[in-house]
């Protein structure tokens, strides 16, 4: 009975010892201060507008609890678990009135696509699914999601704005006007498709139907087309193409999450998309695009081009099955710049579904570029 | 040598802290934890392996497999031979001993329960080489499961005054994992400093002090035995307890309990750590609730009066087994074991003398009052209740009464708060009414 009793707070330390290694072991990068090439303007001057308006609404001690120096450790402070195990930077939506909510989801809005179920729509479900979970288990909820402005917005100077909580990271970097960076993006999901009739949540316990509306119910499934969009472009490999992109090893999480900033495996493994036919090629674009458009449209736009000349330098790899429906199901598109992953996980709340978790770096252009890792 | 000030404050702020519900804390995955003891001669250590991480580096079928344990068992040793080594800095062997595995649950808060198996293992370093640096290597899961951790650390090592026992929280040693760069599993060199005598007898001297302030058993006994301590036994046809037998008497009595109960547990220490003598636990904390319901039942009506050295003396036998074990496990030297006992015992003494200091007073106090019958009998009776919860919990039979015995340590200071209070109102309320001490 009292050696139980000591397990706990020992396992508990223990964790904690364990999390904040992983977080702080980021090597001694510094921010240059001047950032990377710029990506494209995209909406940076209204998000510096409506960056402005938001800190309007707030009182001299919340303003200084969102806008925060941008530091490595700052810029590097984000994460996929539940807020009760890892702390986030700025403001979080619960601690706002209703107009100052308003105003802050007014910034993630204008920073972020306006293409359906991506962007700014997949970002209001990912909290929605939050709220799905609060419902059976304390800990969750949209309220825990959070924003901050590393340096203060301007279109002349490098800042960074950070919005998310659990399941869901953006890092936007802009220097002088423009973006520099759309990354690191985390994105998970669980449940990964409920739908809502009235005011009836129902848990989608098989299968993950199409995001719609069907008479007075509505399906969710914010990362239907990234799941899609990975199955589609294995299905269209052969079995020859298939044996070349399987991986040895086995992924029960992302490879590079929260604080694994610049680990990027030095060689690259799988199968060279430079070997693939032109419609191979097309569907390997596709499955990038639904990452990418989550930024605003201009960025997205350009920076599909660049992911898009770089595909013959890029490859792909997948372990576990192709359908992305089992546990340590994953996948993954790396290129000269782009690095995605995909990975199906145990059910956290929902124990007997899986769950997915997701990441988008850019080799070169995570947080703007401006750490040396 | 100076002994270290008590620190009274940060026990009663880890008392504060224990009673705090936990917070929830999380890790991405379900992690692999090796703690490691280091002792002189050998490191042991506790391997913990989720099974669901597991089950994705071997292909067994582990997960929701009733016989899991009884089936991959012997595998899992295998496996493990395969994937754990160790070797001096300039790189000899050392010897590896992988002992039976057991099936255990873990709750986690972020990633839910889980199962892990559980595997001791014994890590000998070849003959004169230190056991504080050397050289892991270790990649159970984390060759196939590149996503994976194991998170190492250290849990006991007596040399620096680190026994998991005083819940010390374990040394963090590094976390091997994959490098995601190159694919490489790198070993984990372990290199602790040096600790030294001094450290080591101040870890086990707090030691000795969390078994007395955490262990609620050992709390109630001493208090219960020294409840009647300041009354005359009044033994006529219906024996019974009489009046205050004036502080310097009560305060006399004190001291001869507590010692016989030091001298007591002192002598049993002493034979179960050097392993002369070999009690399992279970009869012993039976024993040890036995112990609390005959002491509870003298303060109701006095059945050994002026007995109360032998018997405070007898029980510290009995409580003197049940510490033993704590200090057997660590697995010192001789020398490391001397000045551990002296340690443990110095620890349960100060401990004790806390106690004694911030109940005693109002006892007396309220021992000269009309108040004290009722407040004796109702101490008297708690722990008759609670002593035989306990008695039912530890020969199997579990019980509400044991379940609420357990968390009485949580009501102390309130209970001493409220005794403080009365006394203080009780012996203002004799003092106001001129009334006389119950001499009947």
């Amino acid at each position: 009975m009292k050696k139980a009793l000591f397990a706990v707070p020992l396992s508990l330390a223990l964790l904690l010892a364990g999390c904040g290694t992983t977080t702080t072991d980021t090597g001694g990068g510094t921010d240059t201060g001047t950032g990377g090439d710029p990506i494209s303007t995209g909406t940076a001057a209204e998000v510096v507008t409506a960056a402005n308006a938001f800190l309007a609404t707030l009182s001299t001690g919340q303003q200084s609890s969102v806008v925060l120096t941008r530091t490595e450790s700052n810029s590097t402070t984000w994460s996929n678990l539940p807020v009760g195990a890892a702390t986030r930077n700025g403001l979080a939506l619960s601690s706002l009135t209703e107009t100052q909510r308003a105003a802050a989801l007014a910034v993630v809005k204008a920073a972020t696509g306006t293409a359906a179920n991506e962007g700014y729509d997949e970002t209001t479900q990912l909290l929605a699914a939050d709220d799905v979970l609060a419902g059976s288990q304390s800990g969750y909820g949209s309220g825990l999601y959070y924003l901050a402005f590393l340096n203060t917005p301007s279109t002349t100077g490098q800042w960074q704005l950070q919005f998310g909580g659990h399941h869901l990271a953006y890092n936007i970097t802009y220097n002088a006007g423009a973006v520099t960076g759309a990354t690191p993006k985390f994105t998970g999901i669980e449940p990964k498709c409920w739908s809502v009739t009235g005011s009836t949540v129902n848990v989608i316990t098989s299968g993950c139907p199409a995001p719609g509306t069907s008479g007075s119910t509505t399906t969710y499934a914010p990362l239907y087309q990234e799941q899609q969009g990975m199955v589609n472009m294995l299905a269209g490999l052969s079995s020859t193409q298939l044996a070349s992109a399987k991986l040895s090893q086995t992924f029960s999480d992302v490879l590079l999450g929260p604080g694994e900033d610049g680990q990027f495996p030095s060689t690259k493994s799988g199968l060279a998309v430079s070997g693939l036919s032109a419609d191979q090629k097309a569907l390997v674009l596709a499955a990038i695009k639904p990452w990418v458009q989550d930024v605003d449209d201009t960025t997205a736009a350009a920076l599909l081009g660049i992911y898009e000349n770089e595909l013959d330098s890029t490859y792909i790899a997948y372990s576990g099955s192709t359908g992305l429906t089992s546990t340590a199901d994953y996948v993954r598109i790396d290129g000269p710049s782009v690095w995605i992953e995909f990975v199906c996980q145990n059910g956290i709340v929902y124990r007997s579904q899986i769950h997915y978790h997701t990441v988008w770096r850019d080799h070169t252009r995570d947080y703007g570029a401006s750490f040396s890792f | 040598m100076t002994l270290p000030r008590p620190p009274l404050l940060s026990w009663l702020l880890a008392l504060v802290f224990a009673l705090l519900p936990g917070r929830g804390l999380a890790h991405p995955m379900p992690t692999t934890t090796l703690q490691l003891d280091l002792h002189p001669s050998s490191v042991t250590a506790d391997l913990a392996l989720p099974l669901n991480e597991l089950q994705l580096a071997t292909r067994w079928n582990l997960l929701g497999n009733a016989s899991a344990l009884e089936q991959y068992g012997p595998q899992l040793r295998t496996y493990l031979r395969r994937h754990l080594a160790a070797t001096t800095p300039s790189g000899q062997a050392w010897a590896v001993e992988i002992g039976e595995p057991t099936l255990s649950q873990v709750q986690q808060a972020a990633t839910g329960p889980y199962q892990e198996f559980v595997v001791p293992v014994q890590l000998t370093p070849p003959a004169g080489a230190s056991t504080r640096a050397f050289t892991l290597r270790y990649d159970a899961i984390v060759h196939q499961v590149v996503t994976h951790s194991v998170l190492v650390s250290i849990r006991r090592d007596w040399e620096r005054g680190l026994n998991k026992e005083s819940g010390n929280e374990n040394v963090e040693v590094g976390v091997i994992r994959t490098d995601p760069r190159t694919g490489q599993v790198p070993l984990l060199p372990v290199n602790q400093a040096q600790g030294n005598a001094w450290q080591g007898f101040v870890g086990i001297f707090k030691l000795g002090m969390q078994h007395i302030a955490e262990g609620t058993d050992h709390l109630l006994f001493l208090l219960t035995l020294l409840l009647p301590a300041p009354l005359l036994a009044v033994m006529n046809r219906r024996p019974h307890w009489g009046a205050f037998g004036g502080p310097r008497r009560s305060l006399l009595n004190i001291v001869k309990i507590t010692t016989a109960f030091t001298v007591g547990h002192s002598l049993t220490l002493l034979l179960g750590t050097l392993r002369i003598v070999n009690v399992p636990d279970a009869p012993i904390e039976a024993l040890i609730a036995v112990s609390i319901l005959v002491s509870a039942v003298h303060a109701l009506r006095p059945i050994f009066p002026g007995r109360e050295l032998v018997i405070a003396g007898g029980f510290g036998l009995i409580h003197g087994l049940a510490f033993s074990s704590t200090l057997a496990e660590l697995d010192l030297s001789p020398w490391q074991t001397a000045l551990s006992l002296l340690g443990f015992n110095l620890g349960i003494e100060a401990m004790q003398l806390i106690v004694i200091a911030v109940t005693m007073p109002w006892l007396i106090l309220l021992a000269q009052t009309r108040l004290y019958t009722p407040v004796r009998t109702l101490g008297a009776s708690l722990a008759v209740l609670a002593s035989l919860g306990w008695l039912g919990d530890r020969v199997g039979l579990a019980n509400p009464l044991g379940t609420l015995a357990d968390s009485l340590g949580a009501a102390g200071p309130w209970a001493l708060l409220a005794l403080a209070a009365l006394a203080l109102l009780g012996f203002a309320f004799r003092r106001a009414g001129n009334q006389g001490v119950s001499t009947s």
